[in-house]
């Protein structure tokens, strides 16, 4: 009966975050997210690329509401984002016609390929996802998705996790860059 | 609701845990009970760490109080008794290592059967009359000495000792040079006080 037991928990969780805590990861996200809107809106404007997907919000939520976890450090956000991008391009180009299995194949191999290069970043598996279910506007960007937005919008999120990240005494940012 | 740590390191609550991530600022990444666990599994690869690399030159008690072949029986007692301990090397006449006495040898002089102890000999005192320790007068160290000593030089590592403590059923272990002239002595308590990373 091992297999149930196990289903009950073992352990409690983690405590609530002190007010500071909760007003920072508000700034940082609020900056991030509109820079990165910000840019959108410029680019969209001049050639057409977006900037603003999905999985963006998530990133926000590691990169400023928990910073000290593995999972939002730099080398995560952006190989995270990259990688990913790059595995659901190549499962939507290969089987775009089969959506879900495009889908599967493209959030599954991300996971993979970002544990073996110790980059898991879970907003990766939305933007391995968004590379299949996107639409023809994702689609036709081809691999250049995972610059653009993938890379770009990664880059701008990290960016601001670093300024706004050290700005308070009792928080610091990154844990590691490599 | 406090749950104790079942084995590992000084029995640290999962409230002790939880406290501490309070005290750290901003979300840690990580349950109380996976942090204890690796609290636990890095505490043990410590200890075993520091099994493997302390060694004797840096827990031994030196220098080491020694006894003389010729020593009697009462002399060495008091020698004993006067510093504290319970055992010491014995050395010839050239200062080399030869013996070591310790409680037992007195013990098992004094009649003590089996596995020498002071309860052995305070139940056998009880129903002898006379005093058992009688048996010790005009005996030389010589005679009563556990001989040849267990000895190691001073890179034996605490993990070798621990494990010569047990299999010869022994207390103290003389450290000395190549030549068998005493450096120091690792006791039980340099052993435990060495394990608990304090010195």
């Amino acid at each position: 009966m091992d297999y149930f037991r196990k289903m009950r928990g073992t352990t409690q969780s983690p405590p609530r975050v002190g007010a500071g805590e909760v007003a920072w990861s508000f700034a940082g996200a609020f900056v991030g997210i509109a820079a990165v809107g910000f840019l959108h809106a410029g680019l969209l404007d001049a050639t057409g690329l977006g900037l603003l997907i999905g999985s963006f919000g998530a990133t926000a939520v590691l990169v400023y509401g928990a910073i000290k976890s593995p999972l939002a450090q730099p080398r995560n956000v952006l190989f995270g984002h990259v990688l990913s991008a790059l595995a659901g391009v190549a499962a939507q180009q290969a089987l775009g016609e089969v959506v879900w299995l495009a889908a599967a194949l493209a959030v599954a191999s991300a996971i993979a390929i970002m544990h073996l290069t110790k980059t898991l970043h879970p907003p990766g598996g939305a933007t391995a996802l968004i590379a299949v279910i996107g639409g023809d506007s994702v689609h036709a960007l081809g691999y250049l998705y995972a610059l653009v937005p993938a890379g770009l919008g990664a880059t701008v999120l990290l960016l601001v996790a670093l300024i706004v990240n050290n700005i308070p005494k009792n928080r610091r940012y990154p844990e590691f860059w490599w | 609701m406090t749950r104790n740590a079942p084995t590992g390191p000084p029995g640290m609550s999962e409230e002790d845990i939880l406290q501490a991530m309070r005290d750290m600022h901003g979300y840690v990444d990580v349950t109380p009970g996976d942090f204890r666990e690796i609290y636990e599994l890095a505490y043990a690869h410590a200890r075993d760490r520091l099994a493997r690399t302390t060694t004797a030159r840096e827990i031994m008690t030196s220098p080491v109080h020694c006894l003389g072949l010729d020593m009697a029986a009462s002399e060495a007692a008091r020698f004993l008794a006067g510093r504290g301990v319970t055992g010491a090397p014995v050395l010839d006449g050239r200062g080399v290592v030869c013996g070591v006495v310790s409680e037992k040898d007195f013990l098992r002089r004094m009649g003590a059967r089996g596995a020498p102890s002071l309860l052995g000999i305070v139940s056998r005192c009880l129903g002898t009359p006379g005093c058992l320790v009688t048996d010790l007068r005009g005996l030389t160290v010589a005679e009563f000495m556990t001989a040849p000593a267990v000895t190691a030089t001073a890179d034996i590592t605490a993990e070798d000792i621990s494990s010569l403590f047990m299999e010869k059923s022994i207390n103290r272990l003389p450290i000395c040079d190549a030549d068998g002239r005493p450096l120091g002595i690792v006791t039980r308590t340099d052993l435990v006080r060495a394990l608990q990373g304090q010195r």
